[in-house]
């Protein structure tokens, strides 16, 4: 049912006629695809629909006035921060109203007590400026500097920097929710009922990890409209941007930051080499580079990418080692040198050689270059987040790896790539990621095959994966990851969300996609309850 | 709206040229767009903080995702499929732009897709549906069309500007006045009279000077813009001069980049030299010509205009075939805003002496356009006031008390709202800056 002028009227007196339309034209704007993460797939044409309204708020008061009116009006919402997570955080059903968030882009920074607060539409690069201006700094994920922090960081909300800084829900302090049926939930020191957000924990149970679940739940369970967010102590030296685009980047000042690339013998080396690093707790970021990201780096365009890309096989992926290790001299020169003196040592001993290494920061420290991920093909998703152990990656990768070449095309060859880990925590976790890449002209169905067969490859070989929830079938991993993950994820959607309207049908989707695509038909081989739809939208 | 199941791929393996006549040509970069919105976000590298954090007036000034290139592309896209009607917020999207390039140089940061293109590409399929331009662009046009200049002023009066520096009949150089520094702006015209003076160059003017033609180009008109892009070459070449060199920023682009488009040739086969009086004027002090000796006690700093940083690029037609995972043949030389006039002008203001020079927190190809070119004051006052008053607090946060632009039309537009607000900010054209530091 779309939006009844009374409601519109509403809706508009509590924003402002000039930040609310159902014109159709700007709600073309606002359609997912055809390009973006996942956006080409199925899923995307499948799931996603164009908004029957757009609303712009400006405050949390104001988002929790709209959420409630929708509430009492069973009119289904979207929360929407930049949008640029592709159709999961676009509208499913037909007329829903999106809440466009970009106006609450507020920024405190509390530099006494090293950490920011920030509005759902502040994206990460301003904050790292803002913080490495006064000596701090945060984690851009791998999302992108472009990327939401709010949304970002009860999502995914990690990177290379990770390697030291934590993982993303120890970095989120007080916080704000705009629940579903229009209550406000704050956490943290905010629920003593003050303003002041500098403490993440409060009494009761710690319901961060509830507006995360595994990676996200895609603004299924409120809107999370302002987050203070720790900050880390950096060096004081000033990182200078050089270059004109599209070649810019951050020169480093060499005595207080620095990257350094090895070229170790081995994986097991690399496995050694990240975890002896990380027992000795030096370095600000440790990561593999896959041998695919060295020709994205070196390549001037598109076409210059296949061209070098193309003389690549199989045995020059699976030979190619590289540990790339950030530096930093958070105390002085001097602590770095130590670092330095420690890293080498290390890198000795597992036969690791340093290779010369420009004196700039391309990506990761304030550009979390995400964007160009689109280039080589168009297409692109990462199709598995994993948490675990570092010694799981070297494990897990292979396997990834041939179940790609399966799917292979319309899958980008890639010549069995492994994907990339990395150190998370100072080594007690290895993080890995694996991504695929696809044209979009192809046929793709075999894409979205190939995405939930990465499920039942993990559930077969009893790997651990994050992208459960909204991300798979629910259905299909819920059983298998919990064993009743499933059931608690649904008890607590019912309980927050009854009547199902902060983005239906989350987190049910995934396996409505699959019940709907007649090409997922014969990938289906777990048990479902037939009322999936109606239980999905009960509008 | 659209029909869903009708808005999908662009078919490989297909032609294509950079031919903003067809809005076909660019539905394969339309239906790339990520969002990632790097076309209105600063570099990234260059985020200057919690303040000035982007660089798309439009995206700025309306919000809504639709206003930014991300928006245009999906309702472009659409308008390439044939499935989304035109309406009037259609045409406001559309034209409610500057044009100023800084969603393209900030999506071939990482993406490389045509966004400039296609939205010069959207604004000629409007007028060949019958439904554009604005109102305000047709009554441009048709001042263009009776009197050769923008403003509907007698055209014999347009050389008027004439004091005590006057042209030669003949010579190598000729300047190229445009419309605003003949009419409005005429002690741009006579600094850079007094420019060539002070250098001993000897320049002409085209015995009849029309309007460049940027509106009508700008806005879509395209029979309109071709036909004054060979006029105007074509007299040009009549009068044997190597070297045309403008004081217009959107003049320059349009002799630079898209007359060469328009007429499918290449900047190189114009047949003579373009340049704009910062490069023409850098390389004169540089070579000892023109010595800037008089001081301006001055803190000062630069508006980076659009159409002679980011967008001035030289031009090469291209035609060839997009194939597998959108690779094109032959490989094309992408115009990415890397080789955009952004040192001369810097240069020569650091020249001055007594200037205490400062950059803007948004410069060069991060600049935020200030609003008044390529059709925006004629018919959406209200953007170009918004982005020169935008651009202004960025102007007053680094504390100058000169803002020097390189285009009578940013300096129009600033001129305006600095009057509005009764800022301590004086706007001169780097024309009159020069004069100023070789006049004793």
């Amino acid at each position: 049912m779309a939006i009844s002028k009374e409601n519109y009227n509403v809706l508009s007196d509590i924003v402002g006629p000039e930040y609310i339309s159902d014109d159709p034209v700007i709600c073309e704007g606002y359609r997912s695809g055809p390009g973006g993460y996942e956006n080409g797939l199925g899923y995307e044409r499948v799931m996603t629909k164009i908004p029957g309204c757009v609303i712009m708020p400006s405050c949390t008061e104001e988002v929790q006035k709209i959420v409630k009116l929708c509430y009492r009006h069973n009119i289904p919402y979207v929360p929407y921060s930049t949008g640029f997570y592709g159709p999961r955080s676009h509208p499913h059903v037909e007329d829903a109203l999106l809440i466009d968030l970009k106006r609450m882009n507020d920024f405190i920074l509390d530099e006494k007590h090293f950490y920011v607060e920030v509005g759902p539409g502040m994206v990460y690069s301003p904050i790292q400026e803002e913080c490495m201006s006064h000596g701090a700094y945060v984690v851009i994920g791998g999302g992108g500097a472009q990327a939401s922090a709010i949304a970002n960081l009860i999502g995914d909300g990690w990177s290379p920097l990770s390697h030291r800084i934590g993982l993303p829900h120890r970095r989120i302090l007080g916080t704000e929710v705009v629940m579903p049926d229009g209550e406000i939930l704050r956490m943290g020191s905010l629920a003593q009922g003050g303003d002041d957000a500098f403490w993440g924990e409060s009494p009761g149970p710690d319901l961060r990890g509830l507006l995360r679940g595994y990676t996200g739940l895609r603004g299924c369970l409120g809107i999370v409209t302002r987050m203070a967010i720790k900050t880390l102590p950096f060096q004081p030296e000033r990182l200078e941007p050089t270059g004109i685009t599209p070649n810019t980047a951050l020169a480093l000042p060499e005595k207080r930051v620095k990257w350094i690339n090895f070229v170790v013998p081995s994986k097991e080396a690399q496995v050694k080499a990240m975890k002896e690093i990380g027992h000795a707790e030096i370095g600000g970021a440790v990561t593999k580079v896959p041998l695919f990201w060295r020709a994205i780096a070196k390549s001037t365009c598109k076409e210059d990418f296949w061209d070098i890309w193309g003389k690549e096989n199989e045995e020059t992926v699976a030979n190619f080692h590289i540990v790339r290790v950030l530096l930093i001299g958070f105390t002085s020169e001097e602590q770095m040198e130590y670092d330095e003196r420690v890293l080498m040592d290390i890198m000795e001993e597992v036969g690791g050689v340093a290779r010369r290494t420009k004196p700039s920061d391309e990506s990761w420290i304030k550009n979390a270059d995400s964007a160009g991920m689109w280039l080589m093909c168009g297409g692109y998703v990462s199709v598995d987040y994993v948490i675990e152990t570092m010694s799981q990656a070297p494990e897990h990768g292979p396997v990834y790896a041939d179940l790609k070449k399966k799917y292979t095309p319309p899958l980008m060859p890639d010549y069995g790539d492994p994907g990339w880990f990395q150190s998370f925590e100072m080594g007690h976790q290895g993080y890995s990621e694996f991504l695929v890449y696809w044209d979009l002209d192809d046929d793709t169905n075999a894409v979205d095959q190939f995405y939930v067969d990465t499920s039942k490859m993990n559930i077969e070989n009893r790997f651990y994966t994050s992208l459960l929830g909204p991300h798979q079938p629910l259905y299909l991993t819920g059983p298998k990851y919990g064993p009743n993950y499933h059931e608690y994820l649904l008890k607590v959607k019912d309980e927050f969300d009854p009547k199902w309207m902060s983005h239906p049908p989350v987190p049910l989707s995934h396996d409505i996609f699959v019940d709907r695509a007649p090409w997922m038909e014969n990938m289906k081989d777990w048990e479902s309850p037939e009322d999936l739809e109606k239980r999905g939208y009960k509008s | 709206m659209a029909n869903e199941s009708d808005v999908r791929y662009y078919k490989p393996k297909a032609e294509f040229s950079l031919d903003i006549t067809d809005i076909q040509n660019f539905v394969y970069d339309m239906s790339r767009c990520i969002k990632c919105k790097g076309c209105t976000w600063v570099d990234h590298t260059y985020m200057p903080g919690a303040k000035f954090m982007t660089r798309c007036p439009s995206a700025e000034k309306y919000q809504f995702d639709s206003y930014g290139a991300y928006g245009k592309m999906r309702i472009g896209h659409a308008f390439g499929e044939g499935v989304l009607d035109w309406n009037e917020k259609a045409l406001e999207i559309i034209y409610a732009c500057t044009l100023c390039g800084a969603c393209d140089v900030g999506c071939k940061r990482n993406l490389d897709l045509e966004i400039e293109l296609s939205l010069e590409s959207l604004r000629v399929k409007a007028v060949q549906d019958g439904v554009g331009p604005m109102p305000a662009h047709k009554k441009t046009a048709e001042n263009i069309a009776k009197n050769h200049n923008t403003y509907a002023a007698p055209h014999d009066k347009r050389k008027d500007w004439i004091a005590d520096v006057k042209p030669a009949d003949k010579a190598e150089v000729l300047y190229f006045v445009g419309c605003a520094a003949s009419y409005t702006n005429k002690e741009i015209a006579q600094s850079v009279a007094k420019i060539f003076k002070a250098a001993n160059v000897d320049f002409m003017l085209m015995p009849d000077e029309w309007c460049c033609g940027n509106t009508v180009f700008s806005v879509g008109m395209i029979d309109e813009a071709k036909a004054l892009a060979q006029r105007n070459v074509d007299e040009m070449r009549k009068t044997g001069a190597k070297v045309l060199v403008t004081a217009c920023a959107e003049g320059y682009r349009m002799w630079k980049v898209d007359y060469p488009k328009l007429l499918n040739i290449s900047t190189d086969e114009l047949g003579f030299k373009v340049l704009h009086l910062t490069e023409y004027a850098d390389q004169l002090i540089k070579d000892g010509a023109l010595n800037m000796n008089k001081a301006m006690n001055t803190r000062m700093t630069y508006h980076d205009a659009c159409s002679l940083s980011r967008l001035s690029e030289p031009w090469t037609p291209y035609e060839g075939k997009r194939q597998w995972m959108g690779c094109v043949e032959p490989r094309l030389e992408r115009r990415r805003g890397t080789n955009g006039v952004y040192e001369p002008p810097r240069d020569i203001l650091k020249a001055v002496p007594g200037v205490n020079y400062v950059e803007l927190p948004r410069m060069k190809e991060n600049a935020f356009c200030c609003g008044a070119g390529r059709g925006t004051r004629e018919a959406f006052p209200d953007l170009a006031t918004f982005s020169a008053e935008h651009r202004l607090e960025e102007i007053k946060h680094v504390g100058v008390e000169t803002l020097v632009t390189a285009c009578p039309h940013c300096k129009n537009n600033f001129a305006q709202a600095i009057k509005a607000h009764g800022d301590d900010v004086q706007v001169m054209d780097i024309a009159e800056a020069i004069c100023a530091s070789i006049e004793s």
